[in-house]
């Protein structure tokens, strides 16, 4: 289980506050939001790459609010993905094994089941810089993946794909987590992510979460209203089409 | 005049510019081989005193441009990063003083370095304590080179990380390795282009220093300084002779710079 308390972050002018967040063990969380209300921030804060000047961030029962990211168990993919450009994808998705010093045999092992379960076992030996963007884009989430972290955080993952492949890599996605089960934070602007993958949604805006909910319970809101928006006028324009 | 006209005369002013300062660059390394007479070579290369100056001086000049740069990159490539890295009040301080010998004038560099670490300067005395002197001494070469050519390894590195997502650092961090073993693993192979490129620059720079030389440490001699010497006591053919030979050794360094800069 994962829990944000009283968190505080200032960063210019810019303050983050989050009073409570809390993921349980397997959650799928997706957290909506507007550009520039804090959600990245919130992102790095969790993983221990930002500090924030006060709370707890509570990680399966371990305070790790002075933890360092590496000794946090998180795993990262963000917007860019940050592949390693100077490693093959094998070393990209075993640098995480060999960290924690997995003997070899079992680290091939590791990175040939994750791959073939992402389905990019035929590109191991390529490079980065080779690959297309859903191609790199499940090659960050392999890398991510084959760690077993205590928790997933995915930074708008999808955004930068081309909407065939976001839905494959939408449907990639619940398939994994229905097969291992992890716990997420998934950023996204996007409501047919949060609808079609979370288990709870949340909406922020301004540096503080409005509402955690139900996908379904968040389509009440008037938070909803914007992403709904978008919908409507798709759905004026092919009724003025057909009409 | 019709516009293409003026286009036209705009571009033979254009490329007369152009050649202009090509060839103002290009004549005088043409002339320097121009000049070099066989017999001077032979009795420069053939005397046993001189040749042994000239070697002397070109291992000194290799020495401690070699040391000098390699002192840069333990102390200069961790400034780097964290100038490129790092917001921290009086950043912008840090980094004047890291540019600063760039625009300060050789001689007064050289006096610099001694009112500073000279025997009779600010640490000097400490310094001495320490057994350490770089009035004419090796070390002095060396911290001479190292002050001149500081800025060039520094900024060269700083702009080579500061054009590396710094996201991929942050998930090498995410994924186990502490900050020194992210930077090894993954910072530093990225920038390894910028780094060698700083390097070299850096390199060429001590090594083609002279006038804080002559100020903090004239000896041990190194092939600059021999050269104005043989300059001044022999005349030009003998300058000509070992100056050949060293930019020869220059235009070498500048061929592996240019294969190694980023494009
Ligand atoms: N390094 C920084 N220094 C100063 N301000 C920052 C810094 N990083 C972020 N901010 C500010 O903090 C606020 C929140 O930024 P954040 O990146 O978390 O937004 P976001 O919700 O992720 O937006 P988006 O949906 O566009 O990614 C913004 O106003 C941003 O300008
Ligand atoms: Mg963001």
């Amino acid at each position: 289980m994962i829990a944000v308390e009283g968190l505080e972050l200032r960063l210019g002018g810019f303050t983050l506050r989050i009073d409570r967040l809390v993921i349980e063990r397997g959650e799928y969380l997706v957290l909506l939001g507007p550009s520039g209300v804090g959600k990245t921030l919130l992102v790095l804060s969790i993983a221990g790459l930002m500090r924030p000047q006060r709370g707890r961030i509570l990680i399966d029962g371990v305070d790790a609010t002075r933890l360092p990211p590496e000794r946090r168990g998180v795993a990262l993919v963000p917007q860019s993905y940050a592949l390693f450009p100077h490693m093959s994808v094998r070393d990209n998705i075993a640098y995480g094994l060999r960290l924690r010093g997995v003997p070899e045999r079992e680290r091939r092992e590791r990175v040939r089941r994750i791959a073939e379960l992402l389905g990019i076992a035929h590109l191991l030996d390529r490079r980065p810089s080779t690959l297309s963007g859903g191609e790199q884009q499940r090659v960050a989430l392999a890398r991510a993946l084959v760690v077993k972290p205590r928790l997933l955080l995915l930074d708008e993952p999808l955004s930068s794909l081309d909407p065939a492949s976001r839905a494959n890599a939408l449907q990639l996605l619940k398939k994994l987590h229905g097969e291992l089960g992890f716990t997420a934070l998934h950023v996204t602007h996007s409501l047919a992510e949060a609808l079609y993958l979370a288990d709870k949604v949340a909406y922020m805006e301004g540096g503080v979460l409005r509402c955690v909910c139900t996908p379904r319970g968040f389509l009440e809101t008037r938070y909803a209203r914007p992403y709904l928006e978008e919908h409507r006028l798709v759905e004026e324009a092919l009724r003025e089409d057909g009409g | 005049m019709s516009p293409v006209e003026r286009v036209e005369a705009s571009l033979v002013l254009l490329y007369a510019a152009s050649s202009l300062l090509v060839l103002f660059l290009l004549i005088p390394l043409v002339s320097l081989y121009l000049r070099l007479s066989p017999e001077a070579m032979a009795r420069v290369f053939g005397s046993p005193v001189l040749a042994s100056q000239v070697r002397d001086a070109l291992a000194t000049s290799l020495a401690a441009s070699v040391a000098s740069t390699l002192l840069l990159l333990v102390l200069g490539v961790p400034l780097a990063y964290v100038l490129a890295r790092r917001e921290f009040p009086g950043k912008g301080l840090v980094e004047a003083v890291v540019d600063l010998p760039f625009v300060m004038p050789h001689a007064v560099a050289g006096i610099m370095l001694l009112t500073a670490y000279g025997s009779r300067g600010l640490l000097g005395p400490l310094l001495q304590r320490a057994g350490l002197r770089i009035e004419d001494s090796f070390l002095g070469v060396v911290a001479v080179m190292a002050f001149v050519s500081a800025p060039l390894l520094v900024d060269t590195v700083k702009a080579g990380i500061a054009s590396i997502d710094p996201m991929v650092e942050a998930v090498a961090r995410t994924l186990g390795a502490g900050p020194v073993r992210a930077f090894l693993d993954v910072t530093l192979p990225m920038a390894w282009r910028h780094v060698a490129a700083g390097a070299l620059l850096a390199w060429a720079r001590g090594l083609s220093e002279v006038g804080a030389l002559l100020v903090v440490a004239y000896y041990p001699k190194t092939l600059n300084i021999l050269i104005l010497e043989y300059l001044q006591v022999y005349g030009l053919p003998y300058a000509v002779a070992v100056s050949a030979a060293y930019a020869a050794l220059a235009a070498a360094v500048f061929i592996a710079l240019r294969r190694l800069l980023p494009p």
